[in-house]
């Protein structure tokens, strides 16, 4: 029993030292991950803060990542750049700042990691989220209507500013549809949601 | 296989004092086990009505789309807290206290603690759901509690783990079986990966891929250190115990233990190939996933030598069909798994409904199935009440069998095409979005025949309850019964 | 980053200790002694090999 006691130990001993030998190692590159300076000057990933902040908070609250990730595979796996869901894959750098990942495990929807490249218009964001089949036929995303509000307004007088331009026959005749700031918050996330500088990994 | 007494016949009294013991300890079990396992059944209806759902939403989103609190996005985060917390894990609890008392012949430590544990594990869980449902979670998959409700749940465990050990250390006998080595590993690991998952969720310096990796290191020993070693040990003891014979290779049993000891909590980073993670905490993934094989295939071998010769059995006992269904397909799902683990299938089934498939194939396919089987068998022996009603029975388990088998088949089908076209530039995301819709209606046909299953089930547990507590009121007009005329199992369930 | 993974390899060792530990337990306590005995241990006088113990409600035995 003895020897069959030293091979069990030695077995494990040996799994425990590769992954010490495999930790370490590649590691230290990991471990001093800092923002990237482009050319302008201008660090990226910037950390977020103020609205765009807040609407990660929204975008986290509402279970966003149950069906979009935010991840763009590499060159030659899967086809995520062809599709034009990123002008590079994603590398760790991208995700410095985010407390907690959003990577995401499934594509119900599309990749969101450059969303804000993809879709820049808010106003678009917007419609998507009060009825996604106004901006995508076919979409089963659920709509977000509890992110608005039906505004009316007195016969000739000013729409307010923030009315979002919606197609005939949603909105009665002096009603107008005005995002909640929660609404705001998270489209102020998604546009921000760009990677598209030049990063020294995927050179 | 005819009767080998080990030992010359012993005199009527010793066996009576085995028949003392081995009611006194279900005595013992009785209340805090059937607190576990009735609210696992109440957290398995809760879970199945969500996952109804999100199940709906999720091809007909239009539905009870007015309120944030049944958001999809919620909706579905709650579904899997509830099975996971509820269900699973306060089934998982029961059986494992059960067969703790059982396989050391010892009376269950501390039962009103243990009671007390399972009333408080309830709020917390309704308090978790609630708060996922209002928005109140940290967005973190399988992790999603927030810290409150997480350290609560943590304490609770450690609560019963640790009255685990002390009913061991009491034990009455030498030999330690393999389902208390798959036990005690299930108790110790847990809440060691439970406690570091939401330390470095919560209050650690983790972000980014690091999280990631953090995330599914513990999302998957979840499945491979929690619910697989109490399903595999249950298999373990109610497989023999119902066919009245011994495992058939008691080493191959022990092996399958330490190698799935060994393997299973380096396969957790497979649910991010092809993601931004380094490649070697990938690649460790993908191989640990791959050495799975081993464990995995002993326990099929093993379990199919012992049943052989005895496959008619499984048309004469409730627990058997289940048992045997749910390890079978463990069988398969752990196959299914170490495949997946493979760049070149990875790359077509990442993100796709294929997925989901696997994981209810092995959470439900797997550890729910041997959990049904676990509560026909410990249930009747806890209540000393049979069950009402053998056609009850079969329905639960053809509506969750032929459930489960459409539910896999559907979207492992539509799974693999979303995976081909989601990997064909030339093909825009909506039409592979509407492809998927009648894979999406058919899991929804599925979920509506385990829902049948479940009702069933449910009826079942609480007529038993009803009959235990009218029992109990009666027993109080009674005599204090012999201990020689003790036997309250009722002789069909014994 | 590196108290993640730290903590993670921590846990790893760690469960890999605790199964090292519960190996050479058992192998000292000669749990794997007789196998033959450990698989029977589950029967006793009262439910025996050979005696089915679970069926249908209302069938008989």
């Amino acid at each position: 029993m003895n020897r069959t006691l030293l091979i069990y130990i030695g077995i494990i001993a040996t799994v425990i030292i590769s992954s010490v030998g495999l930790v370490f190692v590649p590691d230290a590159q990991l471990f001093a991950l800092e923002p990237v300076r482009l050319e302008s000057g201008e660090q990226r990933p910037l950390a977020p803060a103020g609205a765009i902040a807040m609407g990660r908070e929204v975008y986290m609250d509402l279970g966003c990542i149950y069906c979009h990730s935010q991840q763009v595979r590499p060159e030659g796996f899967g086809s995520d750049l062809e599709r034009g869901w990123g002008s590079r894959r994603s590398v760790p750098r991208d995700y410095i700042h985010d407390r907690p990942h959003l990577l995401g495990t499934m594509r119900t929807g599309p990749d969101l990691h450059n969303i804000g490249l993809r879709q820049p218009s808010e106003d678009w964001h917007y419609r998507h989220f009060y009825e996604p089949t106004l901006t995508s036929p076919g979409s089963t995303m659920p709509p977000h209507r509890f992110l608005f509000r039906r505004v009316r307004i007195e016969p000739g007088a000013q729409p307010p500013l923030d009315a979002i331009e919606m197609p005939e026959g949603y909105l009665a005749a002096n009603e107008y549809l005005v995002p909640t700031d929660r609404a705001r918050h998270l489209v102020a996330y998604l546009l921000n949601l760009n990677f598209s500088y030049d990063e020294p990994e995927t050179r | 296989m005819s009767a080998q007494a080990l030992t010359p016949h012993p005199a009527h009294f010793e066996n009576q004092n085995e028949l003392n013991d081995r009611a006194a300890i279900d005595a013992s079990c009785a209340r805090p086990v059937m607190w576990f396992l009735a609210s696992s059944v109440v957290w398995l209806l809760v879970g199945t009505v969500l996952a109804m759902l999100a199940s709906y939403k999720m091809h007909s989103p239009g539905f009870l789309d007015q309120w944030a609190w049944l958001t999809f996005g919620r909706v579905r985060p709650a579904h899997l807290n509830a099975v996971t917390y509820g269900w699973a894990s306060m089934a998982g609890i029961g059986v494992v206290l059960w067969m703790q008392a059982r396989l050391s012949r010892v009376q269950l430590a501390f039962p009103r603690v243990l009671t007390a544990t399972a009333v408080l594990w309830n709020i917390v869980v309704a308090i978790g759901i609630g708060g996922i449902l209002a928005g109140w979670h940290t967005s973190v998959e399988w992790i999603e509690f927030s810290l409150p409700v997480a350290l609560a749940l943590a304490v609770l465990f450690s609560v019963f783990a640790l009255i685990s050990f002390y009913t061991f250390a009491r034990r009455q006998t030498t030999h330690v079986y393999v389902t208390q080595w798959y036990m005690f590993g299930a108790i110790l690991w847990f809440p060691y990966l439970y406690l570091i998952a939401n330390v470095m969720i919560h209050l650690g310096q983790a972000r980014g891929v690091a999280q990631a990796s953090t995330n599914w290191w513990f999302a998957h020993n979840v499945l491979g250190l929690w619910l697989t070693p109490i399903g595999v040990g249950a298999a373990y003891y109610l497989i023999p115990k119902v066919i009245g014979r011994p495992i058939h290779s008691y080493y191959l049993s022990i092996l399958g233990f330490w190698s799935l000891a060994l393997f299973y909590n380096w396969a957790g980073t497979h649910h991010l190939i092809g993601g931004p993670l380094p490649a070697w905490l990938v690649s460790v993934g993908i191989v640990g996933s791959m050495m799975m094989f081993i464990p995995v295939i002993t326990v099929a071998i093993n379990h199919h030598l012992t049943m052989r010769g005895h496959f008619h059995m499984l048309r004469t006992s409730p627990t058997l069909r289940f048992v045997v269904a749910g390890a079978m397909t463990y069988t398969a799902v752990s196959a299914q798994g170490s495949l997946m683990s493979l760049r070149s299938l990875n790359e077509v089934t990442h993100f796709t409904h294929y997925t989901i498939a696997h994981s209810h194939l092995g959470v439900y396919g797997f550890f729910t199935m041997i959990m049904f089987g676990s509560c026909y068998y410990i249930m009747p022996r806890l209540t000393g009440i049979e069950w009402s009603s053998a056609r009850l029975i079969r329905i639960h388990f053809w509506s969750v069998l032929v459930g489960m088998a459409l539910y896999w088949i559907g979207l492992t089908w539509g799974g693999v095409r979303q995976g081909f076209m989601l990997n064909d530039p030339a093909v825009p995301f909506l039409d592979v979005v509407r492809y998927t819709l009648p894979y999406l209606w058919s899991r929804s046909v599925a979920g509506a025949l385990m829902t049948l299953g479940h009702v069933a089930f449910a009826v079942l547990v609480a007529r038993m309850l009803l009959a235990w507590r009218r029992r109990h009121a009666d027993a109080e007009w009674e005599p204090e019964p012999e201990p020689a005329a003790r036997p309250a199992r009722a002789e069909a369930g014994a | 980053m590196t108290a993640t993974f730290l903590m993670i390899l921590g846990g790893v060792v760690l469960i890999a200790a605790t199964t090292i530990f519960g190996l050479a337990w058992a192998v000292r306590r000669g749990q794997f002694g007789d196998l033959r005995r450990g698989a029977r241990s589950i029967f006793d006088e009262d439910e025996p090999i050979g005696r089915p113990t679970d069926r249908f409600p209302g069938d008989p035995s």
